[in-house]
């Protein structure tokens, strides 16, 4: 490493004067470095800048408005500025001098806070006006306008992707059960839900060998159940419940809402909190609140579907709460925060509004027949 | 005023670069990344202090808060762009091709001329704000101009099959570089951009290499004689070795292909050669009035920092993940984790998903942490004080005649920059 040179500069010992040795100044509109003498006037709170070897006006600096610039590399050396005047600069080798100055490091408030408040306040308006207005809304009107080969496309590479991520990296993807009886009672189930069969839009149901206790709806009709919840519940009725609510879900068009909406969202996102410093897990969080304030509108939306499909079947509504019941002595209640973040609400709530929806005085039957249903928990066999 | 030259000199050493960086980058950790903007600019402060031209530092008088406000305005600005353009691509992406794979690409083609927008803005700001001896840098408008630009010369090289990229090159410099301003004095780019390719010698040659050897190894002394599909039984070839961990016995001298390795580490050095030594050659035909450039930059030393001190920062970031799992399976116990992994992938499991999370999330910000600070440490640091002090002035005569400009008064700073996330490195 090289040192910065030996700039030649008088030395002026004379009382009063200190050593300026190395010291110069910039005077703000030429690259040029004066050569100075300083001198501190207590009396008048001054620090005098005189040029011997110009013939320039000297500079009066008050002691009070002298700052040291910050975050200097190399400790060799300090440059002075005064606040009465942005540019002009003094670079001092010998820091003897800086005793007489007590607010070198003192900050100035920062300008235009009103200017800064709007944007801010602009900044995050823009943000939710887009998230919670804008996108929400344009989702809901394009997801209609979405062909069904494109949903339907689009869920099945989701449905890919989901298979592949809960088997694992490297492993083939998990697998759908294939049990004939089952599947077929499951087709029971939707021909007496009312749910339209045969078409090509008709809403495909899948099981997957998974123990996990929980079903789902994708874009373009498909709806996933998990072995866990065949395993888990008492009653076909609660799995007849399960399907009339994610078909509830594909009727209201919700997957494919969502995928448009986290497609407009997460851009925002991204661009507000940055890569730096683990923007993504801000986003991932974030992200998951958004999505589960439009599953609950969603959700409760998917259950009242549930309850009318129900009761035209001739199965009573309960038979979710029933299923409700499971999940809940399966993983707890939520509430609060946390219930915030999953994307159903409160099952309690949920439960009673299901058993609510049962008629008191209605004679309700199950959905299918003991045979069938001794078929279907054996489907993934 | 000496006719003669300056030197710029480097101070400051690693360990105060070190502190100081992870100090601001604890900081930003704990702010969500707020105080990044507080950490850029005492960085920047901290790195220009530390090059001195003529013995004299460079000034940065940059304000965290003008990065703040800039960077709500680039959000206001850049979120409708990006959410509902997004919203809309994905809509037709769905709708017409039937995947999400043509919107994405849409959106990312979509935003490459607001990134180069964003990068010439940067510049300009940066520049605006940066002073030696008290006389202010800057950059003219014309960051759009910067963009159609940067597009077409893209393009250009991507039909080329990239022979013209160091026409690009020095075309967007000498773009940049002939709207610079130190104070009242312009600076040109001279030179032509044929010049460049003396800084591609290296990749080019690697390049040449390389397809002489695969037209030796495929066809004029075949690795498989008698051959018809070359390519076919080739990669055949090489997955059954792969898998079975032995060379086919059918391959002809299959030690040749260890000749790949070094060939392809060759090219990969020409790349950063090309990258330092192009800016060598460029920063020697950069002149003012009466003020001449030069550079003794050394491609081999350049790129020896660059790719030793890459290698350092990964191999600590590398040793450090292992140390940090180390100590939490020797505090919790091998199940925690196991348990932890469980409950992530459990959609309804409610709050020890959320400490796995914390964790998860926390292990993931001290890494991106700590890459920052050892790429400061090994990387930026190193590099800069190499560019600095192989950097002079043959003649400042011109100076004496220079004088101050006005203040480049500028509203958003680096906030498109900042929101697009480009050159976060300094």
């Amino acid at each position: 490493m090289t040192l910065p040179p030996e700039l030649p500069m008088p030395n002026s010992t004379q009382g009063g004067v200190f050593n300026a040795r190395r010291a110069a100044y910039f005077d703000g509109d030429t690259p040029l470095p004066h050569t100075v003498t300083l001198m501190v006037d207590t009396g008048a709170q001054m620090l005098e800048i005189g040029f011997p070897t110009s013939n320039r006006d000297g500079a009066l600096w008050p002691l009070k408005e002298i700052r040291q610039l910050d975050d200097m590399a190399g400790k060799e050396g300090v440059i002075l500025r005064w606040t009465g005047d942005p540019l002009a600069r003094l670079h001092l080798s010998d820091p003897t001098v800086l005793c007489h100055m007590h607010h070198l490091t003192r900050r100035s408030p920062p300008k235009g806070r009103a200017r800064l408040g709007a944007w801010a306040f602009g900044a995050v308006a823009a943000v939710a006006l887009q998230i919670g207005v804008l996108v929400p809304l344009l989702a809901d009107r394009l997801a209609t306008f979405v062909p069904p080969a494109g949903e339907r496309a689009l869920g099945e590479a989701t449905f890919g992707q989901i298979r592949q991520a809960l088997a694992g990296t490297g492993l083939p993807p998990l697998l759908t059960c294939d049990g004939a009886q089952g599947l077929a009672t499951l087709e029971h189930m939707l021909v007496a839900l009312g749910v339209e069969r045969g078409t090509e839009e008709a809403i495909r149901v899948f099981v997957l060998d998974h123990e996990m206790v929980n079903a789902f709806a994708l874009p373009g009709g498909y709806v996933v159940l998990f072995r866990g919840m065949i395993d888990a519940v008492l009653s076909p009725n609660e799995i007849a419940a399960v399907l009339a609510h994610e078909v509830g879900h594909v009727e209201n068009r919700d997957p494919t809402r969502h995928a448009l909406r986290s497609a407009g969202s997460i851009g925002i996102l991204g661009l507000l909190f940055g890569d730096f410093a683990g923007g993504a897990a801000v986003l991932f969080l974030t992200e998951r609140l958004i999505s589960a304030n439009y599953a609950q509108d969603a959700e409760s939306g998917a259950d009242e579907f549930a309850y009318t499909a129900l009761e035209d079947a001739g199965v009573s509504p309960a038979a979710l709460g029933d299923m409700f019941e499971r999940l809940r002595d399966k993983y707890g209640d939520t509430e609060g925060v946390v219930a915030h973040f999953l994307s159903h609400p409160s099952l309690s709530s949920r439960i009673n509004r299901a058993r609510d929806a049962a008629r008191s005085d209605a004679a309700y039957a199950n959905i299918v027949t003991d045979a069938q249903w001794a078929a279907l928990k054996v489907v993934c066999d | 005023m000496p006719a003669h030259g300056v030197d710029v000199w480097f101070v400051g050493n690693r360990s105060a670069l070190f502190w100081l960086a992870l100090k601001l980058g604890f900081w930003t950790v704990l702010s969500l990344g707020f105080y990044r903007f507080w950490m850029k600019t005492r960085l920047r402060r901290w790195y220009w202090s530390a090059i001195r031209p003529g013995g004299h530092p460079l000034e940065y008088v940059g304000d965290p808060w003008e990065k703040l406000l800039g960077f709500f305005i680039a959000v206001v600005v850049l979120t409708f762009y990006i959410g509902i353009v997004n919203l809309f691509l994905m809509f037709l992406s769905f709708s017409i091709f039937q995947s999400s794979a043509v919107g994405y690409s849409a959106s990312f083609l979509g935003v490459i001329p607001v990134w180069f927008y964003a990068q010439y803005r940067a510049r300009r700001y940066v520049l605006g704000r940066t002073r030696w001896r008290a006389v202010r840098f800057g950059l003219e408008k014309g960051a759009w101009g910067y963009a159609w630009r940067a597009l077409v010369h893209w393009a250009v090289t991507i039909c080329t099959a990239g022979i013209l990229w160091p026409r690009m090159t020095f075309w967007l410099e000498k773009y940049k570089t002939d709207r610079t301003f130190f104070g009242s004095t312009k600076l040109v780019q001279g030179g032509h951009w044929t010049m460049l390719y003396r800084a591609a010698v290296p990749f080019i040659a690697g390049v040449v290499l390389l397809m002489l050897t695969v037209v030796w190894v495929l066809w004029l002394d075949p690795l498989l004689p008698g051959a018809e599909e070359v390519f076919e039984d080739l990669l055949d070839g090489a997955g059954a070795a792969v898998r079975l961990g032995y060379v086919p016995s059918g391959w002809d001298r299959p030690a040749r292909l260890l000749l790949l390795i070094p060939l392809v580490l060759l090219i990969l050095y020409g790349a950063v050669h090309y990258r330092f030594v192009s800016k060598r050659l460029l920063a020697d035909h950069k002149h003012a009035d009466g003020v001449q450039m030069r550079s003794t930059l050394n491609g081999l030393r350049v790129s020896m920092i660059y790719v030793l001190g890459t290698t350092i920062v990964y191999t600590l970031l590398i040793v450090g993940m292992i140390g940090i799992v180390g100590l939490a399976v020797a505090l919790l116990g091998p199940d925690a984790f196991l348990e932890a992994q469980m409950g992530t992938t459990d959609p309804l499991g409610d709050l020890p998903q959320w400490v796995s999370l914390g964790i998860i999330a926390a292990l993931y910000l001290s890494a991106f942490l700590f890459w920052g600070v050892l790429h400061h440490t090994f990387v930026t640091f190193p590099l800069m004080r190499h560019m600095a002090v192989t950097l002079s002035l043959q003649n400042v005569a011109g100076l004496s005649k220079v004088s101050q400009r006005a203040r480049d008064e500028f509203a958003e700073a680096e906030g498109f920059a900042e929101a697009l996330d480009l050159g976060a490195a300094i």
